[in-house]
């Protein structure tokens, strides 16, 4: 009914949207609806399931491999290469180039080639499109992180999640449409703030929402100490029975927004702590996934995102922060890829299974790669990188066994059909129906896009 | 709903047939938002080099492109501008650029150029004059000069400003909106009665300490103060004190001018002060980076550009940020006006990497005492020299320190024995052993005070750094040329023989004769008139250009802009000019058809009605509880807060340990402010991380909102508190206690229908926890405040149900 208002009022008094006024005026309602005029054409996919492997793992020990590196292992690193690059905590050191720490393989029908370190990921080889020469722009983690979630490393913009809920709505009116879930495990993790899943000037109710594996699910969605739920129940009922007595003699549509709030926040009460359980999931399914109910790991996680995905979470982002890899880089490599690469498989394959994969686009990849140069920090490792790196994209029309693009002889630059963020940015925004260039809202007088000013491309040839 | 849409439409056509075309209101809005991205001030991106935004010169919409031109004046069918917007085929602004004429803008624009096609100098960079006052009709409405603009307004629309809100709702909204706490039952009585006029609670609050603090939560907003560097591991830095200037300086009312030179430029100024200095510590508050591997070079570069979209957005309300990379889109900023202000900025350095400490160290800092801390150092040391004479104080504090350092150490070599011995010998010669307790005494009070001083950021000026235009932003391009310090050079420029310092700057900013003060005064008054009305008059709080919002009654605004500068930037005389209008005092009740006619309420037909800020919402229930502490400054509060929230954080990694003693009850705009992991309840009620400048808090209403109103221990604190209350003071009758509640938390008493629903939750509530007494025992432990053991636990446990639904209800925490 709300949302019938709303629509009424926007088609009909010829007021264009996006305002921000206008949008807390009438953002009212508890789920969010899709804009009237979205998606721009059908949609291949319905989500998004992104993987973000925070660190930045190590393109040269998981997808791109490059036999001239082997051979100039310990050799210094050719200036050509290097000379006024961005570069991190190698500033001012001597630069060698160090070979692949691994052994690499083809696999599949497709033959893409990927390293020991992700033996079920291999087995997804003819499922995933490899993006082999992804560039960014940020050589330092949080800005990083805020370029690839927001398109720019200016805080206070929203991220791709709330992008999306805010075009194209939620389809679940007991849960956020936009879900963030962590984990750890490697080298010492690296923060994570909460603006990289922020709203930005986005109206705020698409902001992520983090679900805890420990403690509240969701902050303040337990009864408080010593309520007992059917008190929780009856004060809910009073408070809402009050505020639309209220009404009647004010007359504010804020009121109506208000009860129907009050109506979710009790309906997550229930549905998220339900949702979080896993422990009901059958045994088969959980050995699937390596998941032990409420122990927090990204096996669980990948058990989690598949339920909010079934119940119609719009935006599933799963962080798992132990991918800094400056010394020490096989050991680390092995845990990450350890606690990562089975869920992951395990993730697409109940998708698969359950017929979810083909309008799920599952993305896999960190804020940026690592030097072919060796660092030292305890152990062999790599710096931070950004002319070239790897990322794959799965379901969602993506066309399975796609290798794309080419980084060079050193796996430094991205050389062939290079591929922007922004241009990820376009190509996910293009599967769920959503042009790019014309998602736009209107803020401190520009019509703000998640591809930014510069111009972007939908990535045609990954897509089936 | 359909039929009287369809109306307004038709309404608004008719008005905008009959109506005078202004260019900065009605054309150049849609010039801006469709032409000028290719036609506007960027001269990279603009084509056929023609530019719409200016009619006259070699590319401007007047000029001759060969015997044709864009625009000629009065003649729409010669404009080739006219038959371009009109090309069936092809035409402007084309397909790719996503924007398109709707034929009511063709129309208005041909109707533009056929009358002559007047070009209006933007009004934002137009300094206010005063306007004459309009005349009106009905002389017993207008309390001063602003409601007759309003009601002349009105009156051109043919609208009727509102009835008064009724007493109580109009004193509720004065305390909220003037010190953001609640008024007592006893200030609502008085004023309700006659008791007390409604200058005279104007002045009162005003002059309330409180005020201050209300103030700072708007101030802080737009400065993006925060007790945390924002990057990376978001570690704590110093720079509580100058939130406490903040506070002091609305309280003091500080005139605005002098505020922003302190702000700016404190350490510039003659002889700087305590407080100047501390002031000065703005220049620090921008987000900064502690991340190992970070490139020096690199974060120069966002940090200037940080201080500049900061600066320009607080003072000028102005996007110059947006020429980081290449002109100004729709207005006349250049890159070269961002890097020239950037160049303000260029004697700060700061840090690169230096360590993962918590707090962070960020060079230079000051020890900082809050004045009764200083009173009492002073007085100790006085006494210290009364002791021993004056001037042995100092040598004698530096032998005592030196004892105490050679008596800790556990491996003292002989040699060091001797000097202690000869150090504790010439102390005694001076400290004797009858003044030496007196003397500890005194020590341990001036140990205890220093320890417990702040550290705070400041600003001292080095050597100017080289600035250079950055192409397209790029950090690693060093082939712009050098610029110095300069304001925006279509705004002027500041006069100075030597590099223009951020004194200049602050001075430029103020100074509405030879700077842009009138400008900036504009900023304000749009911004002060948001404060108490609900939205600016031009709705573009933080954007006063090209793709602003025209003010919807541009006289007005001008006039208070005048007022405010004429007035010795006296803050507090435009607040009070604001409050005691009429059109302050009207209700905010919004009839359906009203809200349809004027939703953002820019013609102040009515009062505006919304939620309470974040902060006001917490000091509201403290308050009503009695749990508030409302000292004034001081280091940062911590409040309940979720375990495990800061467990992302790292370098160092987290604990958070909120504070167990009363500093838990201070008021919100104390809470510790971390830009990372916002307090989850702030952050439910759209306080901003404070990232970036924000001069207007969006206002949600989501479901994580409710939850934390009814589930964070706060609120249940307070309720529980508040029930308490409720049983002590309200009499042993249920409506009788009820009545009480109603009366201190909403300002009255409640009807008939909310009696039978709250003593229903009185008594559902009651049974629930009968059939189980630990409920009861459990909830009345939530929070740390002592808890009372004269009243019936389950009896209080039901009690505070009642108290939290009254916490909860839209009305408690609405400003209507």
């Amino acid at each position: 009914m709300i949302d019938q208002t709303r629509r009424t009022f926007l088609g009909q008094t010829g007021l264009s949207l996006g305002s921000a006024a206008l949008a807390s005026l009438l953002s009212d309602q508890a789920t969010a609806a899709p804009l009237n005029s979205l998606p721009h054409f059908a949609a291949k996919a319905k989500r998004v399931i992104f993987l973000c492997m925070s660190g930045g793992p190590s393109h040269l020990e998981t997808f791109d491999y490059k036999p001239q590196l082997d051979k100039l292992n310990g050799k210094a690193m050719p200036t050509s290469f290097t000379e006024g690059q961005p570069i991190a905590q190698l500033q001012g050191q001597k630069l060698k180039v160090q070979g692949h720490l691994t052994k690499f393989n083809k696999y599949g029908q497709s033959g893409q080639v990927i390293s020991d370190f992700l033996p079920h990921t291999a087995k997804l080889a003819d499922d995933i499109a490899i993006v082999r020469s992804m560039v960014t722009e940020q050589i330092n983690h949080d800005p990083a992180h805020t370029f690839m979630n927001t398109g720019t490393a200016i805080s206070g913009r929203p991220s791709m999640g709330s992008w999306i809920t805010y075009g194209l709505g939620s389809e679940t009116k007991d849960l956020p449409g936009f879900v963030v879930l962590t984990s750890v495990g490697g080298r010492n993790p690296q923060p994570i703030a909460s603006r990289q899943w922020s709203a930005g000037f986005l109206p705020s109710r698409h902001q992520g929402v983090e679900f805890n594996s420990a403690g509240d699910p969701v902050h303040y969605v337990s009864n408080p100490k010593g309520i007992s739920p059917a008190q929780q129940s009856a004060l809910v009922e009073a408070i809402n029975k009050l505020d639309r007595k209220r009404n009647k003699l004010v007359v504010n549509p804020e009121i109506d927004t208000r009860i129907a709030a009050y109506e979710m926040a009790f309906r997550m009460q229930t549905s998220v702590p339900g949702l979080m359980d896993i422990s009901k999931e059958p045994q088969r399914v959980l050995d699937l996934y390596g998941a032990k109910p409420g122990d927090g790991s990204y096996a669980s996680n990948c058990l989690l995102a598949r339920r909010l995905a079934e119940r119609g979470v719009r935006f599933i982002q799963l962080y798992h922060r132990g991918w800094d890899h400056h010394g020490g880089l096989e050991k680390y490599m092995g845990i990450c890829c350890g606690l990562t690469d089975r869920p992951t498989w395990a993730l697409l394959t109940d998708l698969k299974e359950r017929g979810m994969l083909e309008d799920t686009l599952v993305i896999w990849g960190g804020e940026f790669g690592r030097t072919p140069m060796f660092q030292g920090k305890g152990g062999a490792g790599r710096d931070h990188h950004i002319k070239g790196f790897s990322m794959w994209m799965a379901g969602g029309g993506v066309k399975g066994g796609t290798s794309y693009g080419e980084t060079d002889e050193l796996g430094y630059n991205a050389v062939k059909d290079v591929a922007h963020v922004r241009d990820l940015h376009a190509t996910m925004l293009h599967q769920l129906g959503l042009h790019h260039d014309r998602f736009s809202y209107p803020f401190q007088g520009l019509d703000m896009k998640l591809t930014g000013v510069e111009k972007a491309k939908v990535i045609k040839g990954i897509l089936s | 709903m359909l039929k009287k849409s369809f109306l307004f439409l038709a309404l608004v056509q008719i008005s905008w047939a009959e109506k005078h075309i202004d260019f900065n209101t009605d054309i150049r809005p849609i010039l801006s938002d469709k032409c000028f991205f290719c036609h506007g001030p960027d001269s990279h991106e603009r084509e056929a080099d023609l530019r719409l935004d200016i009619p006259d010169g070699e590319d401007g919409a007047f000029a001759d492109l060969g015997g044709y031109s864009a625009i000629v004046p009065g003649k729409p069918e010669d404009s080739e501008f006219i038959l371009r917007i009109n090309d069936k085929d092809d035409p402007m602004p084309p397909e790719k650029s996503h924007k398109s004429l709707k034929p009511e803008e063709i129309k208005l624009l041909t109707r533009w150029i056929a009358e002559g096609a007047k070009y209006s100098a933007p009004w934002a960079y137009t300094p206010p004059v005063k306007n004459p006052v309009p005349k009106i009709d009905q002389t017993d409405w207008p309390e001063n000069w602003i409601d007759r603009f309003v009601f002349h307004k009105l009156g051109t629309e043919g609208l009727k400003p509102s009835p008064d809100a009724d007493p109580v709702t109009l004193i509720r909204r004065l305390y909220f909106d003037l010190t953001g706490l609640p008024p007592t039952p006893e200030d609502v009585d008085a004023f309700v009665s006659g008791k007390q006029s409604l200058e005279k609670v104007v002045d009162e609050l005003l002059a309330s300490p409180h005020f201050g603090e209300r103030m700072a939560m708007y101030w802080l907003d737009l400065v993006r103060y925060a007790d945390t560097v924002g990057y990376h591991g978001d570690q704590d830095h110093n720079i509580s004190p100058y939130r406490d200037y903040v506070i002091r300086a609305f309280n003091k009312n500080l005139p605005f001018d002098q505020f922003t030179r302190e702000q700016l430029a404190g350490d510039l100024l003659k002889n700087p002060g305590k407080w100047q200095k501390v002031a000065s510590g703005y220049n620090r508050l921008l987000q900064t980076t502690h991340e190992g591997g970070l490139q020096k070079k690199e974060y120069d570069a966002i940090y200037a550009a940080d201080r500049v979209r900061n600066v320009s957005a607080v003072w000028m309300g102005a996007t110059v940020g947006c020429a980081q990379c290449h002109d100004h889109k729709y207005d006349p900023y250049t890159i070269k006006d961002h890097y020239a202000m950037a160049a303000f900025f260029s004697d700060l350095h700061d840090t690169g990497f230096n360590g993962n400490s918590l707090p962070t160290s960020r060079p230079p800092e000051m020890k900082f005492y809050s004045d009764e801390e200083e009173t009492k150092l002073a007085h100790i040391e006085k006494e210290m020299g009364a002791l021993i004479g004056g001037e042995e104080v100092l040598n004698t504090l530096k032998k005592d320190a030196e004892i105490a350092k050679l008596k800790a150490n556990k491996k003292r070599k002989p040699a060091d024995d001797k000097k202690l011995a000869q150090l504790e010998k010439s102390f005694e010669q001076i400290v004797s052993s009858s003044k030496k307790d007196k003397w500890v005494k005194l020590l341990t009070e001036k140990n205890a005070i220093e320890k417990g001083g702040r550290w705070t950021m400041i600003t001292s000026a080095k050597p100017h750094r080289e600035m250079r235009i950055l192409p397209r932003g790029n950090w690693q391009d060093d082939s712009g040329p050098v610029v110095t310090a300069a304001v925006p050079e279509f705004l002027g420029k500041v006069s100075t023989a030597k590099h223009a310092t951020r004194l200049d700057l602050a001075n430029w900013l103020t100074d509405p004769k030879n700077g842009s003060g009138g400008l900036t005064a504009r900023v304000f008054a749009n911004r002060f008139w948001y404060l108490y009305f609900g939205s600016g008059i031009s709705r573009s709080l933080s954007d006063f250009g090209g793709q602003g919002e025209p003010p919807s009654n541009g006289p007005l605004l001008d006039n208070l802009a005048v007022a405010f500068y004429e007035s010795g930037w006296d803050v507090k005389a435009l607040v009070r000019l604001l409050v005691t209008s009429r059109a302050y005092r009207q209700s905010s009740l919004c009839p359906p058809e009203l809200m349809e006619r004027d939703p953002y309420n820019q013609l102040l037909a009515r009062q505006s009605r919304y939620r309470l800020p974040a902060e006001v919402i917490r000091d509201n229930a403290l308050a009503l509880s009695q749990l508030l502490v409302d000292d004034q400054g001081g280091s940062s509060a911590k409040p309940y807060q979720p375990t495990g929230y800061y467990r992302h954080l790292n370098f160092p990694t987290r604990k958070y340990k909120h504070h167990t003693d009363p500093k838990q009850w201070r008021r919100g705009v104390y809470v510790h402010w971390q830009r990372q992991f916002l307090h989850p309840m702030l952050k439910a009620m759209d306080a901003p991380s404070r990232e970036e400048c924000t001069a207007e808090r969006p206002r949600s209403n989501t479901p994580t909102a409710a939850l934390v109103l009814l589930n964070d221990p706060t609120f249940i604190e307070a309720a529980r508190a508040l029930a308490y209350r409720i049983m002590k003071e309200g009499d042993a009758a249920t409506d009788s206690r009820l009545d009480f509640a109603y009366q201190l938390v909403l300002s009255r008493l409640p009807d008939a229908e909310e009696r039978a629903v709250m003593t229903g939750l009185l008594k559902a509530t009651y049974e629930d926890s009968q059939k189980n007494p630990k409920f009861a025992e459990t909830v009345l432990d939530v929070g740390q405040a002592p808890r009372p053991n004269d009243v019936d636990a389950t009896e209080l446990a039901s009690w505070t149900a009642v108290a939290r639904a009254l916490l909860n209800l839209n009305e408690t925490i609405t400003r209507n």
